[in-house]
């Protein structure tokens, strides 16, 4: 049977964070995840690194946590932040009487806000309206959710950290109100096994609720819906908040080429209510419009949603209404000893929920070794020598987009696979720059199970094209690899696609339902994949 | 200003059979054409119907034309006219040097580059699976550096289809010698076949690894010309047969009609403007007597008696979706499309029904003609023709190049009648 010290569940960034800070405090844990790892809330929102002007006014404690992190991360996590800086705006249509209360907010939580004239901004920002009444300048950043989950995972396991994805557990087991290990179902293969465990952390997000109840015991954790517009521009170089109290559609957030608008909030039973429709994406065009006048004409890539995991000790609190702070709960208070869930919180402040939970789990297991997540950065930079021989095989400026993604001792291994092979430089995904060498590199990785898993890890489909070429280089690549992971190859251009797809659906129209006949026509009318799976139905 | 005839707008598959057509019966016929049309995109292959409702194979692509809905463009144009528009695509191929094989009464099943087998109706000869249908041993040949095709992806696939499961597959990989530092398409390939040079080198490459009297599965790259010379004298020197796949574009096929049919139609007469992007048109009484291009120097007026409307879909440009409504841009003609945009489109992008949104379109009578909400004709000189027509999802069914075919020859042949 399988062991492990503690055992975390949930692969977001709450997730991932504990398990570094617990190896890298010489605790043995391993983290299951039910799906692949960030494929929850942690890339399912805007991958904003909140300053906590957001916060200031409504939660000072969530405001406060916000900068002092926000500082730390830019430090540890430097190839997943894009150190953009944030504008707070107010248009036309914003109550003028918010904003001394705004700035008084900030100010006592020490969020330094610094006013700019709105021609400054308009010439700093062009798309901006020029309906924008007042500016304000705040240290937001950018920060790439599943590189920030993968290089906090890279960390982990160079300090023996374990993950095994695809892996819902199904019971915990307890003797004498202690716990004693849990019963886990793989979800891919069906096959169930024992984990022995003498601690069990629950950074399940919205799923928390689900997971404490397998112990029998109540936690308040209500999903709330987000859904979120990817645009294929970088239509502002800085994040754009609006200045009004938090509400729908108020954050414009610039991600390398694409930008992302968000959100919506809307309480939902279901933690998987992760389809988003079209309605909820024209009335985000309708609330963006107020900060950029054109929205309308920028081509969007897709629609997605997740679900926040608000958690409140009172079951009415929703939405917006409930706090965004974090909680530790110690279910020894609930009778049952070695079982903690984590719940609240937001991306900005995953590293210190970790601190925070870590600190209490190493007080049982008496292990006294400080905390260092805040001051060892997640993954070591590439050597300038790695980086001058990176360049003669990566194509243009993909070398430093790889090294960024992929951190020192992953590029060493990519540019291994080029130097022998020299033809794995080609670029499978031409929207991203992602070399054959590194899809390879990617599904040979354990947690890699199907053609989406890849994509989570080096950003391939994720561009202009959304799949439609990459596609059927990536299938092809992993099958003559042999890497398909057992599957068969209709069955791995379906998952994916259908993955694209998704995303898709919501906003097909303009150019997007361009790229949809042109995707269509190339894996339904050309390859006729969806034949294939008709006749195999049958 | 010079009169035309007719003005054919769109220079893919459909507009250039009307093209066609027209010029035949001694119109005189321009061309407006902004793009290349979608055959270097979907391929040079005519597929007609390949599938039924629910995804049933059908056994021929006649015993589906009787068995389509009432809005399918198959429905409006009729079998009779089908068959002629075959007939006179076959005739066009022959008279260039370039047949083609089958017919209404067979399903051509050919391999794609995927692994799959694909339903469709007339093929170049390169695509001939005569051979490879009985073949006990077959060989897929790959390129070194070619990304868009993966041999593997066939032999380990075809070991499951049945009728190919009992083949001995073998695969063998040449190296054009092609790479230096960049990607390589299929049309790289093609071209190197197109020199006498590379041709040779092919050749003598392919001989190290081919036994003479295999069936060979390769990339669509037996040159970009549409002729039978280079798959010939491969066949010839190897003594193999060679099958090319249905690929990823850039498709060499699509191309090598492309170039056949604008040669055919330049020496009918046919005058084409390419980089013409038409924005607008003049209407008067339920007419239309000119369009009027905007191009990057000035708006320029062309004027005709009848318009053939043959400018694609969405992709082509043909139609513009907007969030629950769908645009005519040229024309402002109606568009049957489902007012609710949550019910464009299917749960899961492939299933056994046709995708909602494919079948957005123009509603037309059997002359081609557009029709409004009331079933009455919006435009009496104005035929439309391929994927802007409703009722129909190409990807699903199989049918792209089939109904562009039949429906540039119907809109031609009733346009004919009209301004006799």
């Amino acid at each position: 049977m399988q062991k492990a010290t503690v055992v975390i569940i949930g692969g977001g960034a709450t997730g991932v964070g504990i398990l570094r800070d617990l190896c890298m405090r010489g605790v043995d844990a391993i983290l299951l995840e039910q799906q692949d790892l960030a494929y929850g809330t942690s890339s399912r929102y805007h991958g904003l690194l909140h300053s906590g002007g957001r916060y200031a006014v409504k939660d000072a404690e969530a405001g406060r946590e916000c900068i002092e992190e926000n500082t730390i991360l830019r430090k540890i996590g430097k190839h997943c932040v894009e150190e953009t800086e944030g504008f707070f705006a107010r248009t036309h249509l914003d109550d003028e009487a918010f904003e001394p209360i705004w700035l008084a907010a900030c100010a006592k939580v020490g969020i330094p806000a610094i006013p700019i004239t709105v021609a400054e901004a308009r010439r700093l920002e062009p798309n901006l309206s020029s309906k924008i009444q007042s500016v304000y300048r705040v240290p937001d950043a950018a920060i790439d959710g599943f590189r920030m989950v993968w290089q906090n995972v890279a960390s982990a396991r160079k300090y023996g950290g374990r993950v095994m994805t695809y892996t819902t557990v199904i019971g915990i087991e307890h003797s004498n109100n202690q716990v004693v290990g849990m019963k886990i179902r793989n979800t891919l293969t069906g096959e169930i096994s024992n984990l022995a465990c003498d601690f069990i952390v629950s950074a399940a997000g919205s799923w928390a609720g689900e997971i404490a109840a397998l112990a029998g015991i109540t936690v308040n954790v209500q999903p709330d819906r987000g859904t979120l517009i990817a645009f294929n521009h970088r239509i502002t170089s800085r994040i754009i908040n609006r200045l009004r109290p938090a509400s729908d559609g108020d954050i414009f957030v610039p991600h390398g080429s694409i930008t992302i608008l968000g959100t919506t909030s809307a309480s939902v039973k279901n933690p998987e209510d992760n389809i988003p429709n079209a309605k909820e994406v024209v009335a985000l065009l309708d609330i963006g419009e107020a900060l950029f006048e054109d929205l309308r004409s920028y081509r969007m890539l897709r629609a997605f949603a997740g679900t926040r995991p608000l958690y409140s000790a009172d079951p009415n609190a929703k939405g917006r209404g409930a706090s965004r702070g974090f909680v530790t709960l110690d279910h020894a208070h609930d009778g049952l000893t070695g079982f903690i869930s984590v719940v609240g919180g937001k991306f900005t402040t995953y590293r210190l929920m970790g601190e925070k939970v870590t600190d209490l789990v190493c007080q049982y297991l008496n292990v006294k070794t400080a905390c260092r997540t805040a001051i060892e950065p997640l993954v070591e930079d590439a050597s300038p020598e790695l980086m001058t021989k990176a360049r003669r095989y990566f194509p243009s400026y993909g070398a430093d987009l790889a090294a960024s993604r992929l951190g020192a001792a992953g590029l060493e291994k990519v540019v291994e696979r080029m130097q022998e092979q020299p033809e794995k430089r080609q670029l499978v995904c031409e929207c991203e720059n992602v070399t054959l060498a590194e899809v390879e590199e990617a599904a040979d990785d354990q947690t890699s199970f199907m053609i989406s898993d890849v994509r989570r890890k080096t950003r391939m489909g994720m561009g202009t094209c959304q799949g439609a070429f990459c596609t059927f280089r990536s299938v092809g690549a992993v099958d003559a690899n042999g890497l398909s992971w057992g599957q068969d190859t209709k069955t791995l251009f379906q998952e994916f696609l259908q993955g694209r797809y998704k995303g898709i659906r919501p906003i097909l129209w303009g150019n997007v339902m361009r790229e949809m006949e042109l995707s269509r026509g190339i894996y339904e009318g050309t390859l006729n994949i969806n034949g294939a799976i008709n006749n195999a139905r049958k | 200003m010079r009169e035309n005839d007719v003005i054919v707008i769109g220079g893919g598959l459909s507009g250039l059979v009307a093209a066609a057509v027209a010029a035949q019966s001694g119109k005189k016929v321009l061309l407006l054409t902004l793009g290349a049309g979608t055959l270097t995109i979907g391929g040079g292959i005519v597929d007609v119907l390949g599938y039924g409702d629910e995804g049933v194979s059908l056994a021929t692509p006649r015993a589906g034309l009787l068995e389509v809905g009432p809005e399918h463009p198959y429905k409006k144009i009729g079998p009779v006219a089908i068959e002629e528009s075959i007939q006179f695509f076959k005739g066009i191929c022959a008279a260039e040097g370039y047949p083609y094989l089958g017919s209404l009464d067979e399903m051509q099943w050919i391999p794609t580059a995927a692994g799959t087998l694909k339903p469709t109706c007339l093929v170049p000869k390169t695509m001939d699976t005569t051979q490879l249908n009985t073949a006990k041993n077959v060989v897929v040949l790959g390129f070194e550096s070619l990304k868009d095709f993966y041999p593997h992806l066939i032999t380990k696939n075809f070991k499951n289809i049945p009728g190919f499961q009992d083949k001995n597959y073998e695969m063998v990989m040449i190296d054009p010698g092609l790479a230096d530092g960049r990607d390589v398409t299929a049309l790289d390939v093609a071209r190197w076949l197109d020199t006498p040079e590379g041709l040779q080198d092919c050749t003598e490459k392919m001989r190290h690894v081919l036994t003479p009297g295999s069936v060979v599965i390769i990339p669509p790259v037996l040159g970009t010309r549409p002729n039978y010379a280079i798959a010939d004298s491969l066949a010839q020197a190897l003594q193999c047969t060679f099958v090319e796949t249905a690929a990823v574009p850039p498709s060499i096929t699509g191309l090598r009609l492309r170039t056949m049919l604008l040669s055919y139609v330049k020496k009918l007469g046919v005058r084409i403007v390419e980089q013409a992007a038409v924005a607008r048109s003049i209407v008067e009484n339920g007419k239309c007597t000119a369009v009027v291009t905007a191009g990057i120097d000035r708006e320029r007026t062309y004027y005709a008696k009848a318009f053939v409307l043959a400018n694609g879909g969405f992709y082509g440009g043909g139609l513009v979706a907007e969030p629950g409504q769908v645009i005519e841009p040229i024309f402002n003609l109606p568009v049957v499309a489902p007012e609710d945009h949550g019910l464009w489109a299917n749960p899961d992008l492939f299933s056994n029904k046709p995708q909602p949104f494919a079948q957005i379109g123009i509603a037309v009578d059997e002359k081609m003609r557009p029709l409004d909400g009331d079933g009455q004709v919006v435009l009496t000189n104005v035929f439309i023709a391929g994927r802007n027509l409703q009722g129909y999802d190409f990807c699903f069914e199989k049918s792209g190049n089939g109904v562009a075919l039949a429906s540039g020859y119907q809109a031609a042949m009733s346009m004919d009648r009209e301004i006799k």
